[in-house]
């Protein structure tokens, strides 16, 4: 077999085994927020989080975007309280970016550097571990964001002259589904 | 003397020889280049890219920006691992390694992934960016409802003292100053109970939202206690008058303790109703 036709076929071959662009598109998500306080807990829980990434040359993005009115916390005062003391008014979107090596995609345990933008302000947040599960064609991926009231410049809102805790972790719950 | 002589020339030209010789080696190690293309996903060059390329032994940075045609070159490197970190607007910063050999003009051609935009996941500018007047009818609500909770809260004090002095103000009690002190705390009840709901009602709507969970127990309360605040002074005002007569309380006036109980009780549930979870 000459050198030549090694090269060819490996020219030929090599294309198709190189790594595709790869498009991850968010299927279904939960977003729950805890606020704790003195006299009670609450949670608010939203699904209308949007997301998208994309993967090239062994490197994914990925973005998240979720409207912050779209948090329910079964009372619609106190959501519209929170909407007023995270400024949603001015700035409307959480968006998390994230950017991972696609190998990444094969881990059970996704260490992420995510950049998170709310209230206008933007915050890295380093090494946040993500769970990975398969679930049938689709990629299940759970984790814990420890999003502080003070990372992003809010005062804690009071009930009873008493602030809440400055600790506002939300639990990501995502669907995602490679293209 | 001769032979300091020699002394001092061979030390010359030991001086010499090992300068000439870390010249040299310092041209051997620090005469490669890195160059290359920036291209996006798409293979198209990009411009005005910042390359860095990063010593990993020593830590010393050079720096390049790709030309027109997405080409850079950072010359005078000496062999060894490097990072080189490539960056632009509108693409997310790639990172690769590279391995340059002394002398070489080593290849490094990176590709640039777009960074995702709202636009991708279908969300429009307006509905990315709020407005300083949506935050401020958002202030102005949440200011108005804390005075309207606030004067709420303080007007309790006197519809329950109120209710404890009716008990020496009507039935066969025949004490003037009982009812002049009930009439007074009714009269103070009434008046922060208007200034609290003028601030409920004022309250700036916001578009798009509606009504969930124990506040719409609260509005709904307010059918009943927001009636009953206007009707128990006016059925009070005919008791009152009715026993300054010496008259037993009588015809539509005898209503006046059941509606002010009702307007009472409707008025602590409303309170309650907003203040613990069910």
């Amino acid at each position: 077999m000459s050198t030549k036709f090694i090269l060819t076929l490996l020219l030929l071959v090599f294309p198709r085994v190189a790594p595709a662009d790869t498009q991850w598109i968010l299927e279904e998500s939960t977003l729950t927020y805890h606020v704790s306080h003195p006299l009670k807990q609450t949670e608010g829980v939203s699904h209308a989080a949007k997301g998208k990434g994309v993967c090239h040359d062994g490197q994914c993005d990925f973005l998240i975007a979720v409207p912050v009115k779209s948090f329910d916390s079964g009372d619609s005062n106190r959501d519209l309280h929170m909407l007023q003391v995270v400024r949603g008014g001015q700035f409307p979107l959480i968006t998390v970016r994230t950017h991972l090596p696609e190998t990444a995609s094969g881990l059970s345990t996704i260490p992420a550097d995510l950049e998170v933008q709310f209230a206008g302000q933007t915050v890295q947040y380093k090494q946040i571990a993500f769970q990975r599960a398969m679930q049938g064609g689709d990629t299940m991926i759970t984790g814990t964001i420890p999003l502080t009231l003070s990372d992003f410049k809010i005062d804690p809102p009071t009930l009873l002259a008493l602030p809440v805790k400055n600790e506002i972790p939300v639990r990501v719950e995502m669907k995602w589904r490679a293209m | 003397m001769k032979r300091q002589t020699a002394a001092g020339v061979g030390a010359v030209c030991t001086f010499i020889l090992l300068v000439s010789f870390a010249a040299s080696a310092r041209a051997q190690n620090s005469d490669a280049t890195l160059s290359g293309l920036i291209a996006g996903a798409t293979g198209a060059p990009v411009p005005n890219a910042k390359v860095a390329v990063k010593n990993l032994a020593t830590g010393q940075s050079s720096a390049a920006q790709t030309d027109s045609t997405g080409h850079y070159a950072v010359p005078n490197l000496e062999a060894g691992s490097y990072e080189v970190a490539v960056s632009a607007e509108g693409y997310s910063t790639n990172t690769v390694n590279v391995t340059i050999a002394s002398g070489a003009n080593q290849t490094a051609n990176v590709t640039l992934a777009g960074v995702l935009s709202l636009q991708d996941l279908g969300i429009s500018p307006e509905q990315a960016q709020g407005t300083t007047a949506d935050q401020a009818r958002l202030n102005k609500r949440s200011h108005m409802l804390m005075l309207h909770q606030r004067l709420g809260l303080i007007a309790a004090v006197p519809l329950i003292a109120t209710v404890a002095t009716s008990f020496g103000a009507g039935g066969r009690s025949t004490s003037t100053s009982d009812r002049y002190l009930h009439l007074a705390l009714g009269s103070a009840t009434g008046d922060l109970y208007f200034m609290s709901a003028y601030f409920a009602i004022r309250a700036p709507r916001i578009p798009g939202t509606q009504s969930r969970g124990q506040i719409r127990v609260h509005k709904a309360l307010a059918w009943i206690h927001g009636p009953g605040m206007v009707l128990t002074p006016i059925l009070g005002a005919i008791a009152f008058d009715q026993k300054s007569k010496g008259e037993k309380v009588h015809g539509i006036a005898s209503a006046h303790g059941a509606v002010a109980i009702v307007t009472a009780a409707a008025y602590g549930a409303a309170i309650v109703s907003v203040s613990f979870k069910f």
